[in-house]
C-alpha cells in the first residue's frame, strides 16, 4: 500500500485519542499513588517496610502520631502523662469506632499490647513493649502503662507505623483498625484500593474519596509514570530525577533533608577494627562531600559526627564535626594504633542498591589513601543481611533511618550492647555510648536529656560504634494540584503516610 | 507410540531433577527468610523475634525433612505457601501465569505476523532493497538489549509524546481497552528479538527450499505464484522455523523477567524476583518448577509436531 496524505493525517488524528485513553483512569477526589514496593502483608504490627507502613497508617490509627512539625500529637489519645508512680497514663477519645462499628475502649489498647508483646509475637515493637510490667485499664477510656524501669520515650513507641490499636475482638491474623480509610480491594502484587471510612473520628477527614496504590518497584518507571500522568503522586523520588521534577511545570517535589543516613559499621571481634583508634582513623579518612555528590546527586549533606538530627535541642554544631575529614590525623591515629605500615581488610556492602555500592567505592578509595587496602564484597541485599548479622566482615557500609528524630531512636543502630544485627557494628564494645542511651531513656527532664545526649556524642566520637558518612534526602513527587500533604521532617519522613488523611486532589 | 512415551517419561524425569536442584540451590544460598522479612526497610529485628518466626515457618526443621515434605506436597499437587504472607504458591502462579502467557502470546503473535512474511519476502527478493534493509534491521534489533528497547519506548511514547501509559496493569474484565493499551508496549518489547530471529530463520529456510526441484516443477506447471509460495515453499520451509519458534518461546519465559519489570506487568517474573530476594523458598521453587515444566512441555509439543511433520524423526 502506498502511503497517502489522507492516511497520514488520519493516523495523526488518532494521537489525541490515544492520549486520552492512556490517562483515562484519573478520577476526581482520588489519588493514584506509586509505591516503591508492594506490601508483603498489611499486618498492623509486623515490620514489612515503609511502603507497607504508608498503607497501614491509613487503615489504622494509634494512640499518638507525628504531626507535620515532627511533634507527637494525640490520635486515639486525647492526653498522656506520667503519674506519681512513674507509669504512663493515656486518656482515650470517646468517639472512635473501628471499621466494624465497634467503639474503642481501653480494653482494645490492652489487647493490642498483649498481641504485640506476646511470647509468640513477631511484632516489630515486641521487645519495647515487653519492657512493660503491666497494662491497667482503670476505666473504659483510661490506659495505665507500668514500665519495669523508668521510660521517657514510651509515648513515641505508639507513633511507630508498626504499632496500631486494633479491636480486641479481632482475629489476631486479620486485626480490625479504625483508620481514615478502608480496604476496598487488593490486586495481589499490583495494587491496593482504599476508600474513605464513613465513620472516621476526625470531622471532615479524610479529604480524599479514595487512594489507589500501585506498586512500581523500578524507580525509573515510577518517575516515568508520574511524568506521563499515569500516577498523581509517588514516594522515593530517585535523587537523580529530583531536579527534573522541580522544573516540571505540572509537578511538585516535597523533599526533606536528613531522612536517613549512610554509615560504616565494624566487626569488633577481631583486629584491627576492635581498636577504637583504627575506627577513628577510618572516621577521619573519608571526604563525605564526594559521597553526597556521587551517590545522592548532591541531595544530601556530609555527616561527620553522630547522626543527631539538626534542628533538635540535642544537636551540637561542634560535635557534629567531630570526625571531620583529616587524612593526616587519620594516618597519625593508624600509626598510634600500631598500623603505620597499613591494613588489609574486607568491606561488605551490596550491589543491589546504588547508594550502598557508590558509597562503598568512595570509602574504598579514601581508605586506600591512608593505607587501608579494602577488598569490596558486594553481594545481593539478602546475602548482605545474612553476612552482616553473622559478623562475616571487617567493615560494612550501611544505610538506615532511625526510629525517630529523638536521639533514643539511634539506639537501634548505635547501641552495641543490644544483640547483633546487620545494621549495627558486630560485637563491638562501646560501653559509654550504651550507658548514655540507657540514661537518656530514663530521664524525663529535657535539659538533662540534652546534656546526656551531648555526653553520648562525645563518648561515641571516641568509641566509634559507627562512622557517619552522609545524610540523604527523601522526596515525594506529586501533581501540583495535590494539597495538604507534608513530608515529615528528618528521619520521620517514612511516617509521612499519615499526612494522606489531610491530602486533597481537586 | 513408543516415541511419545519415551519423550513424556524423559520430560517427567527432567521436572523432578529441576525441582530437586532448585530446592537444594535456593536453600544453599545465604540468607534467612525470617530475618529478611523482619528486616524490610533496613531495620534491625530482635533475634528472639526472628527465632520465633523461623519456628513458625518451619525453617528449623532439617533440610531432608523439608525436602520430603516438598516432594509429598508435589505429588499431591500442593506447592506450599509463601513464607512472606502464607499465600498458596499455586494460587499465586494461577493468578500470575496467565498474564505472563498472555504477554508471550501477544509477543509471539506479533513476531510471527511480522517475522515470517518479512523473511519470506526478503528471500523471494534476495539482494533487493527490502532484503538488505530488513536484514540490517534484524541484526540491529537483535543487538539491542530488551531493557533498552523498553526504556526507549517509555521515554518516547509515554514521557515525551504521552500517547501511551508508561506501564502497569488493569484486568481485562475491568477495562478491556486499557488492558490492551497496557499490553502493547511490553508485547512490542518482547516481540523484537523473536521477530528478528524468525525473519532470519524464515529467510534462510525459504532460500534453501526455493531452489529445489519440486518448487521448479510447481512453477513449470503454471501454478499461481502465491500458491507456490504457500503450498510448496513455506510448508517445507517452516519445519526448522517451527523448531526455532518452540525453543525461543521457552526462552521468552525467561525473557519476560526484564520486560515485566520494565513495564510493571504483574506476571510471574515479579513474584519470582521478589521471592529470590526474600528467600521465599516455596515460592521460588514453585515458580521455577512451573516455568521449567512449561518449557519442557513446549519442547515436547515441538518434538511431537516435528515428528508428525517428518516421520524420519520418529524412527531416529
Amino acid at each position: 500500500m502506498v502511503p497517502t496524505r489522507r492516511a497520514l493525517l488520519g493516523g495523526l488524528a488518532t494521537v489525541p485519542l490515544l492520549h486520552h485513553s492512556a490517562r483515562a483512569q484519573a478520577r476526581p477526589g482520588f489519588v493514584r499513588y506509586g509505591l516503591s514496593a508492594f506490601p508483603p502483608n498489611l499486618s498492623p504490627w509486623d515490620n514489612t517496610g515503609a511502603s507497607a507502613g504508608t498503607v497501614k497508617m491509613l487503615l489504622n490509627r494509634s494512640l499518638v502520631a507525628w504531626n507535620a512539625k515532627g511533634e507527637l500529637t494525640g490520635e486515639l489519645a486525647t492526653s498522656w502523662g506520667l503519674d506519681d508512680q512513674g507509669a504512663w497514663v493515656f486518656k482515650l477519645r470517646q468517639d472512635v469506632v473501628f471499621h466494624n462499628g465497634e467503639k474503642l475502649t481501653a480494653k482494645d489498647v490492652a489487647w493490642t499490647i498483649e498481641q504485640v508483646a506476646g511470647e509468640k509475637s513477631t511484632a516489630h515493637m515486641r521487645v519495647q513493649f515487653q519492657q512493660l510490667a503491666r497494662v491497667e485499664t482503670p476505666d473504659p477510656y483510661t490506659v495505665r502503662l507500668v514500665p519495669k524501669e523508668k521510660l521517657a520515650t514510651l509515648p513515641a513507641w505508639f507513633a511507630n507505623y508498626n504499632m496500631h490499636i486494633c479491636w480486641a475482638g479481632s482475629d489476631p491474623r486479620t486485626p480490625i483498625g479504625c483508620g481514615p480509610y478502608r480496604l476496598v480491594r487488593q490486586e495481589r502484587g499490583t495494587s491496593i484500593e482504599l476508600a474513605a471510612s464513613p465513620n472516621y473520628f476526625k470531622p471532615g477527614l479524610p479529604k480524599l474519596k479514595g487512594i489507589l496504590f500501585t506498586a512500581y518497584p523500578d524507580e525509573n518507571l515510577r518517575i516515568a509514570a508520574l511524568r506521563a500522568g499515569d500516577l498523581d503522586m509517588i514516594e522515593y523520588v530517585p535523587w537523580q530525577a529530583m531536579a527534573s521534577v522541580e522544573t516540571d511545570a505540572r509537578l511538585r517535589l516535597d523533599e526533606v533533608q536528613g531522612a536517613a543516613f549512610m554509615d560504616i559499621l565494624f566487626n569488633g571481634t577481631r583486629p584491627p577494627f576492635n581498636n577504637p583508634l583504627v575506627r577513628r582513623a577510618v572516621a577521619h579518612a573519608v571526604k563525605r562531600e564526594d559521597i553526597v555528590k556521587v551517590a545522592f546527586f548532591g541531595r544530601g549533606r556530609p555527616l561527620e559526627g553522630v547522626p543527631i538530627a539538626p534542628g533538635t535541642p540535642y544537636f551540637d554544631e561542634q560535635l557534629s564535626r567531630g570526625w571531620a575529614y583529616d587524612p593526616a590525623r587519620a594516618k597519625a591515629l593508624l600509626a598510634e594504633a600500631g598500623y603505620a605500615s597499613g591494613i588489609q581488610a574486607k568491606m561488605l556492602a551490596t550491589a543491589q542498591f546504588g547508594m550502598h555500592k557508590d558509597s562503598a567505592e568512595i570509602v574504598q578509595q579514601y581508605l586506600a589513601a591512608i593505607g587501608i587496602q579494602v577488598e569490596l564484597q558486594l553481594p545481593d541485599w539478602s546475602t548482605r543481611v545474612s553476612l552482616g548479622t553473622r559478623g562475616q566482615y571487617d567493615l560494612a557500609v550501611h544505610g538506615v533511618a532511625a526510629d525517630s528524630n529523638d536521639p533514643d531512636g539511634l539506639s537501634v543502630v548505635m547501641d552495641t550492647s543490644l544483640s547483633n544485627t546487620h545494621s549495627r557494628s558486630f560485637s563491638l564494645a562501646a560501653p559509654r555510648t550504651s550507658a548514655a542511651f540507657a540514661a537518656g531513656r530514663a530521664e524525663f527532664d529535657l535539659a538533662k536529656r540534652v546534656e546526656i545526649y551531648k555526653d553520648l556524642q562525645r563518648a561515641a566520637l571516641e568509641e566509634v560504634p559507627l562512622v557517619g558518612l552522609a545524610w540523604r534526602s527523601q522526596g515525594f513527587g506529586m501533581d501540583k494540584r495535590i494539597t495538604g500533604f507534608k513530608n515529615l521532617p528528618g528521619q520521620l519522613s517514612t511516617s509521612s503516610g499519615n499526612q494522606l488523611e489531610y491530602t486533597d486532589f481537586a | 507410540m513408543n516415541f511419545v512415551l519415551r519423550r513424556v517419561a524423559l520430560a517427567l524425569a527432567l521436572v523432578w531433577i529441576v525441582a530437586t536442584i532448585v530446592f537444594i540451590a535456593i536453600h544453599l544460598v545465604p540468607g534467612d527468610p525470617a530475618e529478611l522479612l523482619l528486616s524490610t526497610g533496613g531495620t534491625a529485628p530482635d533475634p528472639a523475634t526472628v527465632a520465633q518466626l523461623r519456628d513458625r515457618l518451619g525453617l528449623d526443621l532439617p533440610l531432608s525433612t523439608q525436602y520430603l515434605a516438598f516432594l509429598q506436597g508435589l505429588l499431591r499437587g500442593d506447592l506450599g505457601t509463601s513464607l512472606v504472607d502464607d499465600y498458596p504458591v499455586l494460587d499465586e502462579i494461577a493468578l500470575r501465569l496467565p498474564r505472563t502467557l498472555e504477554l508471550i502470546a501477544a509477543g509471539t503473535t506479533l513476531a510471527i505476523l511480522i517475522g515470517v512474511p518479512a523473511g519470506t519476502w526478503a528471500a523471494l527478493n534476495r539482494g533487493g532493497p527490502f532484503d538488505r534493509a530488513a536484514s540490517a534491521t534484524a541484526a540491529f534489533v537483535l543487538a539491542i538489549p530488551v531493557f533498552v528497547v523498553g526504556t526507549l519506548l517509555i521515554l518516547l511514547l509515554a514521557q515525551t509524546l504521552r500517547v501511551m501509559p508508561a506501564g502497569g496493569y488493569v484486568p481485562f474484565a475491568r477495562n478491556p481497552g486499557q488492558h490492551l493499551l497496557l499490553l502493547t508496549l511490553p508485547a512490542l518489547a518482547i516481540a523484537k528479538g523473536l521477530t528478528a530471529v524468525l525473519f532470519r530463520m524464515t529467510r534462510s529456510s525459504v532460500l534453501d527450499v526455493v531452489g529445489q526441484d519440486h518448487v521448479r516443477t510447481a512453477r513449470a506447471k503454471g501454478l499461481h505464484p502465491s500458491r507456490v509460495v504457500l503450498r510448496h515453499i513455506l510448508r517445507n520451509a517452516l519445519s526448522p522455523v517451527l523448531t526455532v519458534l518452540g525453543l525461543h518461546m521457552g526462552a521468552l519465559l525467561g525473557g519476560t523477567v526484564l520486560v515485566e519489570y520494565v513495564f510493571n506487568w504483574p506476571g510471574l517474573s515479579t513474584p519470582l524476583l521478589r521471592a529470590v530476594e526474600a528467600r521465599d523458598y516455596p515460592m521460588v521453587t514453585g515458580i521455577i518448577l512451573v516455568v521449567s515444566t512449561l518449557f519442557l512441555t513446549i519442547n515436547l509439543i515441538t518434538d511431537l509436531l516435528r515428528a508428525a511433520l517428518d516421520p524420519r524423526i520418529r524412527t531416529a
